[in-house]
């Protein structure tokens, strides 16, 4: 019947006027508080373990290899890779508020019908979603840049900014979640996002080694890599910054952003309007 | 609620709307109009097109071909400016089970822009009108089934809207919690809100709606008001007989004929619709014409139903 073909995988969907990119402000923000409102009562449980899974790489991999490491680059290995962490935690929660956490709403308890019967369009639905993503990918960065300052790793005052990076980071890594998410037709292919897409960029991205000694073409390949810009980001606001250099990242993470929100916009609205 | 100055003459109009999907015809051009105030009923087997004509009216569905204004307002154009004055009741439970009863009241206001004071006002008011005002802080999952259809019609409400779109709003509940929605929606009626209501049940459209159309196969078969349509198409009254095993249904019919507005015929039971069944009835006996069981009843829309759409399964 009817609603089964309207249910069912619509992939990228057809062409889609530019104009229907252009979000009302006020109907994102609405989808942004109820966002915001179901975290706040779950943030304490929800906060913990994304926190303390990068508090356990700083340990066993900072303070426990680091001792035999001793210094990359001149500076200890803990300072190496602890900004680098703030970077990865960002990208952990953006990648799973829009992937699993997004992927319920919308076809699970079939929310996002109810949404968009009001007001709210699919292009605001996205860009508050992607809002928040990047609001709770900033609070999760944030708070272990907190942690990293006691332990005594951050040595520079711009380290101050690094929230404001974290977000825009934050809102690339969501956009990219939220592009798998609108072009999937089922949950399973998480596994491959996760597996072949977040891990890898996790362990080769230069948090935990730098690339100065390695061949030219891994830097190269680590260039596409969005969780690369915020790291070199978050490393250089950590200990003192080159200034163009971290303005050419911050421009790549806006870019990427800004021309892939396109996609889950189109891929939505011919899932959802169909 | 009382329709404002604003109020366009007329609350929908479609004219030739069509749609398919992956090229399989699920609208083929239907026309209607609904006065303003009054509860418009589509009736129709699963995949006739209701729920799609629902969706195309609450912005939803997008439009293949011909017109479809809601509320004076082009429906693919001025989709958002439509939907700030409808209030939907989607054929599937979608609440936000992250958020309490309460909170998915004021969660909804807050995407039609209604200040919060305001929000909860209506909120508490909504809540006692749908028998909810005891459940507000409980998550949304430990409601029943009927409570969450009555919230669901709450959350139609919120925007105080000139039109309510209900996809068959009492599908799967219990007698009790159909009739509470019903009473919720005689109501609303009251109020001069238009309603626009799709069912599979036909006491519920005899009893709620002023004017319906029957649909299949994406077609409007048939529209007017229910009691007038079980006259124009079925009669007064309904003579069920179970025949008897070597009667003879063809001289039956043959012998009444001229008697009957009509008549149906499925293996041994027959159908005949007429103005006095029980008059029928001793004719019958007296021709002595054998059968194992004979019902006189009044005719009813269900008639007019399964007359006009057939009586095989659809899916």
């Amino acid at each position: 019947m009817s609603a089964m073909s309207e249910r069912s995988y619509a992939g990228l969907g057809p062409r889609m006027p530019l104009r229907d990119l252009i979000f009302s402000p006020r109907h994102a923000a609405a989808v942004w508080r109820r966002n915001a409102q179901v975290f706040s009562k779950i943030w304490k449980g929800a906060l913990l373990p994304q926190f303390v899974d990068p508090l356990f790489y700083l340990v066993a991999l900072g303070f426990g290899l680091g001792t035999y490491v001793a210094r990359v680059n001149g500076v200890a290995y803990e300072d190496f890779i602890a900004p680098g962490l703030i970077a990865s935690a960002a990208m952990w929660s953006a990648s799973f508020e829009t992937t699993y956490n997004v992927y319920l709403r919308m076809n699970e308890s079939r929310l996002y019908d109810a949404v968009l019967a009001t007001p709210v369009e699919v292009q605001d639905l996205v860009a508050g979603d992607l809002a928040w993503s990047a609001s709770r990918a900033t609070v999760y960065g944030t708070s272990f840049l907190l942690i990293v300052t006691a332990f005594g790793l951050i040595s520079s005052p711009w380290a101050i900014l690094i929230p404001a990076f974290v977000l825009l980071g934050g809102l690339c890594f969501s956009v990219i979640g939220y592009t798998f998410t609108s072009l999937i037709p089922k949950i399973d292919l998480y596994s491959y996002f996760f597996t072949l897409g977040i891990t890898p960029m996790f362990l080769f991205s230069g948090i935990f080694f730098p690339f100065e000694r390695l061949p030219g073409w891994v830097e190269v390949v680590a260039w596409f890599m969005p969780l690369y810009h915020l790291v070199e980001i978050t490393r250089g606001m950590a200990t003192g910054p080159d200034g163009l250099e971290v303005l050419a990242h911050a421009a790549w993470l806006a870019i990427v952003s800004l021309v892939l929100f396109y996609v889950p916009v189109r891929a939505l609205r011919s899932r959802l309007v169909a | 609620m009382t329709p404002g100055p604003s109020q366009p003459s007329v609350a929908v109009v479609a004219a030739g709307l069509r749609k398919s999907y992956d090229g399989r015809v699920a609208l083929d051009g239907i026309d209607f109009v609904v006065e303003p105030g009054i509860c418009f009923g589509f009736l129709g087997p699963n995949g006739a097109g209701k729920t799609t004509t629902m969706k195309m009216i609450y912005g939803l569905a997008s439009i293949d071909g011909g017109e479809l204004a809601v509320l004076g307002m082009d429906a693919t154009r001025e989709r958002r400016r439509i939907k700030q004055r409808l209030g939907v009741v989607p054929q599937e439970t979608n609440l936000d089970g992250e958020l309490t009863v309460r909170e998915n009241l004021l969660v909804h206001a807050s995407y039609f822009g209604i200040d919060p004071a305001v929000a909860g006002r209506r909120a508490e008011e909504l809540l006692a009108f749908s028998v909810l005002d005891e459940r507000g802080d409980d998550r949304v999952w430990a409601l029943s089934g009927g409570m969450k259809r009555r919230l669901l019609v709450a959350r139609a409400l919120i925007n105080e809207p000139d039109v309510v779109v209900l996809d068959e709003p009492t599908t799967g509940l219990d007698p009790q919690a159909r009739l509470a929605v019903w009473r919720a929606l005689d109501r609303l009626k009251r109020r001069g809100v238009t309603l626009l209501l799709t069912t599979h049940y036909m006491e519920e459209a005899a009893r709620l709606c002023d004017r319906l159309v029957i649909m299949d196969h994406g077609r409007i078969v048939t529209e007017g008001e229910p009691g007038a349509l079980v006259l124009e198409h079925v009669g007064r009254e309904v003579l069920e007989l179970q025949l008897a095993e070597g009667c003879d249904a063809d001289a039956l019919l043959a012998a009444l004929d001229g008697r009957l507005d009509g008549h149906e015929l499925a293996e041994e039971s027959l159908m005949l619709y007429t103005s006095d069944a029980e008059e029928l009835l001793a004719e019958i006996d007296q021709r002595s014409f054998p059968h194992e069981s004979a019902l006189v009843r009044r005719a009813t829309l269900e008639d007019v139903f399964l007359r006009l759409t057939g009586r095989s399964l659809r899916e």
